[in-house]
C-alpha cells in the first residue's frame, strides 16, 4: 500500500521565534523549522499502515530550497523517499496556491493514500488538504482518529472526531485523510533510520516539471493580503492571590462576578 | 615542532550536523526514558546492567561504530562520542558498555582482516556479544612496554600466558582483545614486542580472577583476567607480530576522546541536577539561584563544561580527518573533560550542600562515577606527558 | 445582487450549528456597514429546522433540500451544493465557522471556485469594498488585518467573537435547487458514535475549567464539578490527555482546539508554549497554581497560589453559597 504524507515546515512553535517580515510573510529565517505537528502524526499512521500492509511512504512538501532539510526527519521516522516542490515565485503563496501546487505534485505518483495533518501550525486554517482532495476528486477524510484500509476491498474506514463523539466514514481508495493527533504519537526516529536518512532519494521538482506552466501561482497572484500586523493589547497586571483557601477563594469568585462572568 | 592541526583551514559549518542533531536527540530521549530510571540501582547493586545492554543493542547505539557493511551503523567519532556523552549524563556506567565496546573493537578496526570482521563484527555490531580491551597488567599500567603477558608460537598456534588487571567489562565480555608480549630479546625495541591478539571466552585457560570493588561506575565490572596456556590459532592475531603496541596506541587515540565524551557526560548531568536544585530550593526566603555565590559556580561549571564539549567535538573533527597529532587532540580532550568532570561533580554537591552527600540526589554517584575518567585509559599526567611530546615534536 | 452569505453549518440531528449564529450576526452587522446585502445558506437532507433558526438572524435564507446529506459529511455536501447555487446568485464573499466543519467546506469551496480564505477571523470591518479581517497568529502573539486582492472570498470565524443576536424580525426562507450533480467522489457515513463524556464543542464553550498533568485523574473529577458549577466546559492539557482523563476532543493547545472563552479557569496547568497558544485569547484567565513561577502567570489575570485540592472545594463551596439569579 503505497502513501503519500504531505508535510510542510514551519517554524518551530516551541522556539517563541515566530514572526512577520517587512512583507507581511512569514519571516522563516526567524526561527528553525520542523515538521509540522499535525503532520508528524500523518507520518506516524502512513507507517504504521505500512507496517501492517507493506508499501512505502513517499513525502511531498512544497517548500523553500530548505525543504529538505526538514524532510531528512520525516525520511529518518521511515519515509522511503521525497519529492521537493520548490520555486522561487512559491514565496507568498495562499491557500488556492498551495493547494494547486501539491495536488498537481500528486498527479504523477502513484498511491493508494495521500494523509495530511489537519492544520499547521504556523497557519492554522486548516483548510488546504480539503482543496487538495478536491482539486483531484479524491474521496476526503478529515479529521481522522483511526484508519482502517480494507486492500482487498480498495476500501478505507476512518473515524472522523464529531463533536459528540465519532463518526465512521467509508470510501474507496485512493482517498484523502486529514490527520490527527488522536491516531497516535510519532515514534522517535531510530539511529538506523537516521543514519539510513542521508542517502535516500529527494526529488527537487520545479513548477514546470509537476506540470504548472502558464498560469501563475505563487505570491504574485495571492488572493490575500496582509495590510497590517500589530501586538495584541497586553493583558492587565496579573492579580496575585495568595491565602488560605478560603480567603484565595473568596477572592476569586469575587473577581468573576465584578467581571461578570457569574 | 609539530604544526597544530587547528591551524589547518577547515570546510564547512562549525555546527553539528542535522543529522548528528537527530542522533543526539534520539540517544536523548531513549537515555532520559530507559536508562535514567535505572542508574541509581545499577550505583547501589553494583551489577552489570544486562537489561541496559539490551536497550543499548536493540537501539544500535552498540552497532554505532561499526561499518555497516557488517550491520553496523558506521557512525564517525563524533557521532558515537555524542551517544556517549547522552548516555552519560544519565548514567556513566551505561555510556561506559558503549565506549568499550568501541575500545575493544578498534584494535579489530584499524588492523583486522576481512576474514576476522567478517567473524565477529555481526555479533559485534548488533550487540548479541560483548567485547574488552586487555592491556593493563598489575605492574604495567601508564608503562604499557612493561607487559609480562607473553604468548608464544606453538604450531599454527600461539599459547598465551600471563594476567590482565584493571579491564572493564573483563568478566561480561565475550571476546577479548588482548595484547601479550611475542618478543622478549632485550635486542628488540620495546615497542615492538607487543602482538595483539582476539580470545574468545569459552578458551581453555582464560579465566576471570576477581571483581574489583569500586568507587564509582559500579555497575561496570572491572575484572582481573588470567591466562593460562590460552591456545588461539594464528587466525586470531590481530595486526603483524610485534605492532601491538602501535596498535593500542593508535586505538587510545581514537578511544580517549569516548572517555572525554562520557566526562562531559557526567558533568552535564551534574550541572543540570544543580541548576534545577538551585532554582527549587530557598533559604533566607529566595531561591538560592539567587545568591551570587552560588550563580558564579554555576556559571563556571556551565562555562567548564562547555568548552570541554566544544574540545571533545573538534577533537573528533580532527582525529577522523586523519590530524597527525591525533594522539594530542585526543589526550588534550581527555584531560580538560576529565579534570572539568571532577570539579563540576564536586561543585554539584557543594551546590546541594548536604543533600548533595546523600543518595537522595544523584550528584554523589556522579561525582564519584566522574573520578574515573581521571584515571583510564591513561592518567592525566600521561595525557600531559602525550601532549608535551607532542609539542616537543616527538611521536608519542 | 451582490452581498455576503453565511453558510448555516447543520450538525447530524438537523440543527443549526451554534457557531454560524455568530456568523451570522457578524456577517449581519458587516453588511449593513457595507450596504450589501446578506443572505444565509442551509444546505441539509431537511433543511427547515436549521433554515429557520438562521432566519432569526438574517433577512432572507436559501434552504437547499439535499438527501445525500444524509448519509455523507455535511461540509463535502454543502460545498458542492452551494458551489452550484453561486451562478445565480452573484455572491462576493461567504462566511463560515473556522471549526472542523466550516473548514472543510471552506477548503472544497475554495478549491471549486479559485476563491482565496482568510482563516480564523476574530474580526472583520468593511473598507474598500471588502472585509478587512483581524486574526490572532503565532498563539495570540500578534494580531494581523488581512483583505483579499479579488472581489470575492472566504472568511472562517472563530467561535465567540461576537455574540450571537437575533435580528428584529425573522426572515424569509427560499427553497431553492442549485444546478449539477454532484461530481466529488462519495464518502459514506455508516455509523455514528457517540461517546460518553462528549460534550458540545469545547470551542463554542463560554467558561472553560480546564485542568493539566499535575491534577491527576482524581483531580479532573473536581475540574468537572467546578466546571458544571459555573455551567461552563471541561478543558485540558495534552499531558491529561494523553493520560486518557479525558477525551481529545477537549485538549486546547497546539494539536487541539484553539479558544477563545470569557473565562478559562486553569487548574494545575503551568501553561507551557504549546498549551499557551490555544487559550491565550481567552477574554479572562484565571489559575490556581501552586507554581507562583509558572509561565502562566505571565498571561493570566488573576493567580490563586495554592494547592488545587484544597483550594478547588473552597471554590465549589464559595460558588454554591452564591445566591443563584432569579432564585434570590
Amino acid at each position: 500500500m503505497h502513501i503519500v504524507v504531505l508535510v510542510k515546515p514551519v517554524p518551530d512553535p516551541a522556539s517563541g521565534g515566530e514572526r512577520l517580515g517587512p512583507d507581511g510573510r512569514l519571516d522563516r529565517t526567524a526561527s528553525p523549522a520542523v515538521v509540522n505537528g499535525n503532520d508528524e502524526y500523518a507520518l506516524e499512521a502512513a507507517f504504521k499502515l505500512t507496517e501492517a500492509h507493506g508499501g512505502e511512504v513517499t513525502l511531498v512538501t512544497m517548500a523553500p530550497a530548505t525543504g529538505p532539510e526538514t524532510m531528512r526527519k520525516a525520511l529518518a521516522m521511515g519515509a522511503t523517499r521525497g519529492i521537493h516542490v520548490t520555486d522561487e515565485s512559491l514565496a507568498g503563496s495562499d491557500h488556492v496556491s498551495t493547494a494547486r501546487v501539491l495536488a498537481a505534485a500528486l498527479k504523477d505518483v502513484e498511491f493508494d493514500l495521500v494523509l495530511a495533518g489537519v492544520d499547521t501550525s504556523d497557519g492554522l486554517a486548516g483548510v488546504v488538504p480539503a482543496s487538495v482532495a478536491a482539486r483531484l476528486k479524491l474521496p476526503y477524510l478529515s479529521y481522522a482518529a483511526k484508519i482502517e484500509p480494507d486492500p482487498a476491498a480498495g476500501t478505507v474506514k476512518v473515524r472522523r472526531i464529531s463533536p459528540t463523539g465519532f463518526d465512521v466514514l467509508e470510501a474507496p481508495m485512493p482517498a484523502l485523510i486529514a490527520c490527527t493527533q488522536a491516531l497516535g504519537e510519532p515514534r522517535y526516529p531510530s539511529l538506523k533510520g537516521i543514519m539510513a536518512a542521508r542517502s535516500k532519494e529527494i526529488v527537487t521538482k520545479a513548477l514546470s516539471e509537476i506540470g504548472i506552466d502558464g498560469a501563475p501561482v505563487g505570491g504574485t497572484v495571492a488572493t490575500t493580503k496582509v495590510l497590517g500586523s500589530k501586538a495584541p493589547p497586553p493583558r492587565a497586571a496579573t492579580l496575585v492571590v495568595r491565602g488560605t483557601p478560603d480567603e484565595a477563594a473568596r477572592e476569586l469568585v469575587a473577581f468573576l462576578a465584578e467581571r461578570r462572568i457569574i | 615542532m609539530t604544526e597544530p592541526t587547528s591551524a589547518t583551514p577547515t570546510t564547512g559549518s562549525y555546527r553539528l550536523s542535522e543529522e548528528q542533531l537527530m542522533l543526539r536527540d534520539a540517544v536523548r530521549v531513549l537515555a532520559d526514558e530507559l536508562i535514567r530510571p535505572r542508574a541509581a540501582e545499577i550505583d547501589r547493586t553494583a551489577e552489570f546492567p544486562w537489561d541496559v545492554k539490551d536497550i543499548l543493542a536493540s537501539h544500535d547505539i552498540l552497532g554505532l561504530p561499526f561499518p555497516t557493511r557488517y550491520g553496523g551503523l558506521g557512525g564517525q567519532l563524533l557521532t558515537v562520542c555524542l551517544a556517549i556523552e547522552e548516555i552519560s549524563r544519565v548514567c556513566a556506567t551505561s555510556g561506559l558498555i558503549v565506549a568499550v565496546q568501541e575500545l575493544g573493537a578498534l584494535p579489530l578496526l584499524l588492523a583486522g582482516t576481512d576474514e576476522q570482521k567478517d567473524r565477529w563484527f555481526p555479533d559485534l555490531a548488533a550487540g548479541r556479544t560483548l567485547i574488552a580491551f586487555a592491556l593493563t597488567e598489575a605492574e604495567a599500567g601508564s608503562d604499557a612496554s612493561a607487559t609480562r603477558t607473553r604468548a608464544v608460537r606453538d604450531g599454527d598456534d600461539w599459547l598465551i600466558d600471563g594476567s590482565k588487571r584493571f579491564i572493564s567489562q573483563g568478566s561480561v565480555a565475550d571476546l577479548i582483545t588482548v595484547f601479550a608480549v611475542t618478543d622478549d630479546d632485550p635486542e628488540t625495541p620495546r615497542h615492538k614486542r607487543l602482538t595483539c591478539f582476539i580470545v574468545e571466552k569459552a578458551t581453555d585457560g582464560f579465566g576471570v580472577e576477581r571483581i574489583e570493588h569500586k568507587m564509582g561506575i559500579r555497575g561496570s565490572p572491572t575484572a582481573e583476567l588470567s591466562f593460562r596456556g590460552v591456545r588461539v590459532p594464528d587466525s586470531h592475531r590481530v595486526g603483524g607480530e610485534g605492532d601491538g603496541f602501535p596498535i593500542a596506541m593508535r586505538t587510545l587515540d581514537r578511544s580517549r576522546p569516548g572517555i572525554a565524551a562520557q566526562a562531559v557526560g557526567i558533568a552535564q548531568g551534574a550541572l543540570e541536577v544543580a541548576a534545577r536544585y538551585a532554582q527549587e530550593r530557598k533559604q533566607f526566603g529566595r531561591a538560592i539561584a539567587e545568591f551570587q555565590m552560588i550563580q558564579a559556580m554555576l556559571a563556571d561549571m556551565d562555562a567548564g563544561t562547555e568548552s570541554a564539549r566544544q574540545l571533545l567535538y573538534k577533537a573528533c573533527t580532527e582525529i577522523e580527518a586523519g590530524a597527525r597529532d591525533a594522539a594530542r587532540w585526543s589526550a588534550m580532550c581527555k584531560l580538560v573533560a576529565g579534570d572539568n568532570a571532577m570539579r563540576v561533580t564536586t561543585d554539584a554537591v557543594q551546590v546541594l550542600g548536604g543533600y548533595g552527600y546523600i543518595d537522595e540526589f544523584p550528584v554523589e554517584r556522579m561525582m564519584r562515577d566522574a573520578k574515573i575518567t581521571q584515571l583510564y585509559e591513561g592518567t592525566q599526567q600521561i595525557q600531559r606527558l602525550v601532549i608535551a611530546r607532542a609539542l616537543a615534536g616527538r611521536s608519542g | 445582487m451582490a452581498g455576503l452569505w453565511v453558510i448555516g453549518e447543520v450538525t447530524a440531528d438537523g440543527k443549526l450549528a451554534n457557531i454560524s449564529t455568530e456568523v451570522a450576526t457578524l456577517a449581519r452587522t458587516l453588511a449593513a456597514e457595507a450596504g450589501k446585502e446578506v443572505a444565509g445558506v442551509v444546505v441539509a437532507a431537511d433543511p427547515t429546522e436549521a433554515a429557520t433558526e438562521l432566519a432569526r438572524y438574517l433577512p432572507r435564507v436559501l434552504a437547499v433540500t439535499e438527501p445525500a446529506a444524509a448519509d455523507r459529511p455535511w461540509s463535502m455536501v454543502a460545498a458542492e451544493r452551494i458551489a452550484g447555487l453561486l451562478e445565480a446568485d452573484t455572491v462576493e464573499f461567504e462566511f463560515v465557522g473556522a471549526g472542523p466543519d466550516g473548514r472543510d467546506v471552506a477548503g472544497v469551496l475554495s478549491a471549486l471556485t479559485g476563491w482565496g480564505i482568510i482563516a480564523n477571523a476574530v474580526g472583520a470591518s468593511w473598507a474598500d469594498g471588502g472585509p478587512v479581517v483581524e486574526m490572532s497568529v503565532f498563539g495570540g502573539k500578534l494580531t494581523t488585518t488581512s483583505a483579499f486582492t479579488g472581489s470575492a472570498g472566504i472568511v472562517t470565524v472563530r467561535p465567540n467573537v461576537v455574540t450571537a443576536e437575533p435580528a428584529a424580525s425573522a426572515g424569509k426562507i427560499e427553497q431553492v435547487k442549485p444546478t449539477g450533480d454532484l461530481a466529488q467522489p462519495t464518502v459514506k457515513i455508516i455509523e455514528r458514535v457517540a461517546e460518553a463524556g462528549a460534550a458540545a464543542p469545547i470551542e463554542e464553550a463560554r467558561i472553560i475549567v480546564s485542568g493539566g498533568r499535575g491534577v491527576g485523574p482524581e483531580g479532573f473529577a473536581l475540574v468537572k464539578e467546578i466546571a458544571d458549577q459555573l455551567g461552563g466546559a471541561v478543558g485540558a492539557t495534552r499531558a491529561a490527555v494523553d493520560a486518557g482523563w479525558i477525551p481529545y476532543a477537549q485538549q486546547i493547545g497546539q494539536t487541539g482546539k484553539i479558544v477563545k472563552p470569557q473565562l478559562y479557569l486553569a487548574l494545575g496547568i503551568s501553561g507551557a508554549i504549546q498549551h499557551k497558544v490555544g487559550m491565550q485569547t481567552a477574554e479572562t484567565v484565571v489559575d490556581v497554581n501552586r507554581d507562583p513561577e509558572a509561565p502562566i502567570a505571565d498571561f493570566a489575570d488573576l493567580v490563586v497560589i495554592g494547592d488545587l485540592f484544597e483550594v478547588g472545594p473552597a471554590i465549589l463551596a464559595e460558588l454554591r453559597a452564591r445566591p443563584r439569579p432569579g432564585s434570590a
